[in-house]
């Protein structure tokens, strides 16, 4: 791919427990990354949207469990979740991959995932400014 | 790694995620979102609904899978009318497991 930037930007997409979001903001604003786009979704991962611990680490999530119990086993169901994006320099991913990957850790499944993809071109509305300035 | 995101009819929900589960994709993550399309819209007479109710679809698979997955979507979100919807296919540098740490899918 075709890049505009003389260091290449990536975007990093978090999909991360909703009560790991202030620790997260917190974590990544001492390092200096704050900017950041939040979302509310929806997941389910390889085992299929069932909880295992998370009732215990995210009591909202009891509702959602003990659902579960009653339907049958190829039925899905999705757990609510956050998804974070930021767009970082190449040479920075690894830095915020790390501060991500220690806030969010409990070491139970649903800790989430992080996906790490190449951007072509960042421009800001605000001044019309390309590239690397437009991000720094 | 290729991430295919696939905005669909709220609709179809059910039938697309059955099929994905039946081959075997599982990990989904889904977002209600709103938006339109070439056609700017619905007009019903007067009004025009240009703000309409989509689902997204997210889904991370290795690159040889990405074109069965755009198969699967297209085959059960189909409905032959305008507003069935777009996939798009990204590519994916890395993937990390927070619970691990480790690399890969």
């Amino acid at each position: 791919m075709e890049s505009k930037f003389e260091e290449n930007v990536v975007e990093i997409i978090a999909v991360i427990r909703r009560h790991k979001i202030q620790e997260t903001k917190d974590a990544l604003d001492r390092e200096g990354f704050s900017q950041m786009t939040f979302y509310s979704v929806h997941g389910r991962g390889r085992q299929k949207g069932r909880g295992g611990l998370a009732n215990e680490l995210d009591p909202g999530l009891n509702l959602i469990n003990n659902k579960t119990d009653n339907v049958a086993d190829n039925d899905f169901n999705f757990l609510p979740k956050r998804m974070i994006s930021l767009a970082v320099m190449e040479n920075d991913a690894d830095k915020v991959i790390k501060i991500l990957i220690q806030v969010n850790k409990t070491g139970h499944y649903g800790d989430g995932k992080i996906f790490v993809l190449p951007v072509r071109l960042v421009e800001r509305i605000r001044t019309a400014e390309e590239g690397l300035y437009a991000i720094r | 790694m290729e991430m295919v995101r696939a905005i669909i009819r709220p609709e179809k929900e059910k039938d697309v995620l059955k099929a994905l589960e039946e081959n075997g994709f599982v990990s989904v993550t889904k977002m209600h979102i709103f938006g339109r399309g070439k056609q700017k819209g619905i007009r019903v007479g007067e009004v025009v609904y240009d703000e309409l109710p989509k689902l997204e679809l997210m889904i991370v698979v290795q690159k040889e899978d990405a074109n069965k997955v755009c198969d699967i979507i297209q085959e059960n979100a189909v409905t032959g009318h305008i507003g069935d919807g777009k996939i798009f296919v990204i590519p994916v540098s890395k993937v990390y497991t927070v619970r691990t740490g480790a690399e890969g899918l």
